[in-house]
């Protein structure tokens, strides 16, 4: 409506900007918060059918092993990829990438362990028995859906360099499939004490 | 160099091809926009019409319009429509819109995201619809409680088609969620620091928030159900160890926040508009901000609340009408800031500002109606009698399809660059008015007479006729006010006034560019001093140098979230056809389910992963520094 001309108090000279947002570690963030809630409810439904049971589970409780196995192959592969990024940062890029194999290769040893898991269970448990191995095989097998999808991921942003300059730091895909990597194993850490953990120890 | 120049560059690199490929290809949210808008009219014209012919069906007693099951289908279809289909996604429309204009950036964070958001939308409807055209549409109510919806109590695939559809919207409505957080936190406008954020940002942050927290809940639930319907899956099943009550727990703690969900952008277009009709700037900003950020937290608390009629031990229960009842005071504060905005201002009567002063009277009399069924005691008599059902219009027709008519009147200058006639306008807003009243109260009153909910007739002598009688006409004049003002849009889009930037003199950023508005938005991005932009004394546009012109790519400014300090430009992506191409593939996947089909589901999951590889294989060149501009300045 007016146009008479404050003194612009803002540091708009900084010029050039560099092309390089944070959309999309912004994106991924909301997206494990999303992800996040998603586990949360199908730990709460796992829960809401505990307290209304008189034993729980009412089946054999899983075999812990393989829970611990994978668990210690989705850490490492965490550590991994965050000595990883660290490098990435440091514009080691070799080092960076060496990692990120590293990384994805775990992820598929996960993904062959789950595979061998769930053969030996589904022997002794079939997926449609009762509500609790429903509930059991949804998160479990969810989860084994998002680990390939942060397989995948991983594995895009190793294929990437060739068109990302190893110039710009920090290395935004690198740092984005990462974030999504560690949430996965998190959620793992929290089926192995649901899932696994507590109804070998707290059987009732 | 001249601005014309820039302006023709700006526009080629920006524009939407006028093609069939460039129209389907498109990522500019104003084109999406429109298209969210005119998807969910559509959407509410059709469950308008479920809702006349229920209406037809109950005008007198022992009427046979509708026999029993396919009311059942009218009702469901009418609620899941208006619930899903519309009352969100319209106003998803607007946000679409209007966010990126009202903070300064060219387009959404993530526009490939926007449009497929849309596409999904778009899709499920039609795959919900699909149910009515094949006849076996889903017959359990929006809610859809369990157990009656499992397979031995509804066979055939109407639920399956509920089940699907919804979990296929569910997707669209968490990408679009996504998609609002990060552009409102990293695209405003320099200077737009979040305590100046026009208030339509707090609404809108707080309602995707919700959406990003409450929607899986729906979507787990509704995954257990199909699971269960199609492949035995025992979640819900109580003979072998499932509860029927998880769904009514899951279902309610994201369909509680989901009413605030539909409420609340609503809320932030009025604070929009209102001060630009009193003319004076809106009182209590802080106050609305907080608030509305606080609706939105204790709507979370409240999804109990709903559930007072199954029973959950005392303890909670008091707690939770608490909660209830600390909402309505949030509201209540809106409200007191809004009539103080009109107080102090010299208001114009425009349709638009009848239709906010209409929303303002309905929440207030609605506002006392959820008090009421806060009170725990009441709720076991009436909840499901048709007091209820005038409840949940008085909440949804008053609370959202009255603000929406009001941003329809407001913005609607500047989509289509024309005035709406405000003569037809005030006629159909004293019809729906009206009608809207005639249309409900008396189902409040059916309700005390103990008329019940979802019942396809009634005989004659209960004494329900007459009020039944008055409730249908009132909802034809309803109907018919809506009417009007379809008709108005589409007559003043060719003969309307032309409107020029800014016809209403109001004080956002959307107003500083011409209606309707170029693709690129801006050819010197905005900066801003103040809560209200127009009203200052500071140019926005002011760049004598050039250096907010940004046109070597689709950039567009990127800011810190708190103080919007430009930290550096946002590379928009081309037009790509990859988010119909996923919409597409997602649809055989929701088909192949649906036909119990794995095989066809499988390939729409390899079609859908090659869809995706397409969509974020990088296209551009390496991300270098752009080269300074400073050859401009001379010229
Ligand atoms: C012309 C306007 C409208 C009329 C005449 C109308 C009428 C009706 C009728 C007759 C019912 C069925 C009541 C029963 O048998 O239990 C109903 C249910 C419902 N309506 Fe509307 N309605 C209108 C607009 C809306 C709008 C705009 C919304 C939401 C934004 C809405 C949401 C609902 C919901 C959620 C139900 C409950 C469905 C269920 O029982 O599952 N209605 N409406």
């Amino acid at each position: 409506m007016s146009s008479t001309y404050t003194e612009m108090p803002l540091p708009l000279r900084r010029q050039p900007f560099p092309v390089n947002d944070k959309r999309g570690s912004l994106s991924i963030i909301f997206f494990i918060a999303t992800e996040a809630s998603l586990f949360a409810v199908l730990f709460a439904s796992y829960w809401y059918m505990a307290k209304g049971a008189a034993v729980w589970p009412p089946d054999d409780p899983p075999k812990i092993h393989y829970a611990l196995g994978m668990l210690a192959v989705l850490v490492s592969s965490s550590i991994v990829l965050h000595w990883g990024e660290g490098q990435i940062k440091k514009r080691k890029v070799g080092a960076g990438m060496a990692a990120l194999g590293v990384t994805v290769i775990l992820g598929i040893g996960f993904l062959i362990l789950t595979v061998l898991e769930d053969s030996e269970h589904l022997s002794v448990l079939a997926v449609n028995h009762d509500a609790y191995s429903s509930l059991f095989y949804m998160i479990t097998t969810l989860h084994a859906a998002h680990v390939t999808l942060g397989v995948c991921m991983l594995s895009y942003v190793f294929l990437l360099p060739s068109v990302e300059p190893r110039s710009v730091t920090p290395h935004r895909p690198y740092h984005n499939a990462a974030l999504y990597w560690h949430f996965v194993d998190t959620v793992w850490i929290f089926i192995v004490l649901f899932l696994y953990v507590s109804p070998n120890v707290g059987r009732r | 160099m001249a601005t014309d120049a820039i302006a023709e560059r700006l526009e080629e690199l920006w524009e939407t091809e006028p093609t069939l490929y460039g129209r389907l290809a498109t990522v500019d949210h104003k084109i999406i926009g429109k298209r969210y808008l005119y998807t969910a009219m559509l959407f509410l014209i059709a469950g308008g019409i479920e809702a006349l012919i229920m209406r037809l069906q109950l005008v007198g007693p022992n009427k046979t319009l509708l026999g029993p099951e396919a009311y059942n289908q009218f009702f469901t279809m009418h609620g899941t429509t208006m619930i899903y289909f519309y009352a969100f996604p319209i106003l998803v429309g607007f946000g679409n819109y209007l966010v990126p204009l009202m903070i300064g950036a060219r387009d959404m964070a993530l526009p490939r995201l926007n449009a497929f958001g849309y596409w999904t939308f778009l899709f499920s409807g039609l795959f919900l619809y699909a149910s009515l055209i094949l006849r076996s549409a889903p017959h359990a109510g929006w809610y859809a409680y369990v157990p009656y919806t499992l397979q031995t109590y509804s066979p055939g695939l109407g639920m399956d088609f509920f089940a699907l559809a919804l979990i296929f919207l569910t997707v669209s409505t968490t990408a679009g969620g996504i998609n609002f957080l990060v552009t409102i936190f990293q695209l405003r406008a320099p200077g737009m620091t979040i305590s100046r954020m026009p208030l339509f940002m707090y609404s809108s942050l707080t309602t995707y928030f919700s959406v990003v927290f409450a929607l899986p809940a729906f979507t787990a639930a509704l995954v257990f159900l199909e699971l269960d319907r199609k492949w035995g899956f025992h979640f819900y099943d109580i003979a072998h160890g499932g509860h029927p009550l998880l769904w009514q727990e899951l279902f309610w703690f994201f369909a509680h926040p989901w009413v605030y969900i539909v409420f609340l952008p609503a809320t932030g277009m009025i604070s929009m508009l209102l001060p630009a009709f009193a003319r004076h700037p809106i009182v209590g900003y802080p106050y609305i901000a907080v608030s509305t950020i606080l609706t939105g937290l204790v709507g979370f608390g409240v999804w109990l609340h709903h559930m007072f009629a199954v029973g959950e031990p005392q303890m909670s229960m008091s707690f939770f009408s608490a909660a209830s009842m600390t909402i309505s005071i949030f509201t209540a504060v809106q409200v007191f800031a809004w009539i103080a905005t009109l107080w102090k201002g010299k208001p114009v009567l425009t349709t638009s500002l009848l239709f906010a002063l209409g929303f303002i009277a309905t929440i207030v009399i609605g506002g006392l109606n959820g008090i009421v069924t806060a009170v725990i005691p009441v709720d076991w008599q009436i909840t499901q009698t048709y007091w209820i059902v005038s409840h949940i219009h008085y909440v949804l027709i008053g609370a959202n399809l009255f603000p929406v008519m009001a941003g329809f009147y407001f913005w609607g200058p500047k989509m289509i660059g024309r005035m709406l006639d405000e003569r037809l306008g005030k006629l159909s807003f004293w019809l729906m008015f009206i009608g809207f009243n005639v249309g409900f109260f008396p189902m409040q009153l059916l309700g005390v007479f103990g008329m019940p909910r979802r019942i396809y007739t009634y005989p004659a002598g209960e004494g329900w006729t007459t009020l039944n009688l008055i409730s249908t006409i009132g909802a034809f004049i309803l109907g018919f006010g809506l009417l009007l003002s379809i008709i108005n849009f589409f007559v003043s889009l060719r003969h309307g006034q032309v409107a020029g930037d800014n016809p209403w003199n109001a004080d956002g950023l959307e107003w500083s560019i011409p209606s309707p508005p170029p693709s690129y938005a801006w050819v010197h991005l905005p900066t801003v001093v103040s809560r209200h932009p127009l009203w200052d004394d500071h140019d926005e546009l002011y760049d004598p140098n050039d250096e907010r012109v940004f046109d070597q790519d689709r950039l567009t400014l990127s800011t810190t979230w708190k103080d919007a300090e430009p930290v550096s430009l946002a590379r928009m992506p081309e037009d790509t056809i990859t988010p119909l191409a996923i919409s597409l593939t997602l649809s055989v996947i929701f088909i192949g389910i649906l036909l119990t089909n794995l095989w066809l589901a499988l390939a729409g999951v390899v079609l859908s992963l090659a869809a995706a590889a397409a969509w974020i294989w990088p296209k551009h060149g390496p991300k270098a520094m752009l080269e300074p501009q400073s050859e401009r300045v001379t010229a």
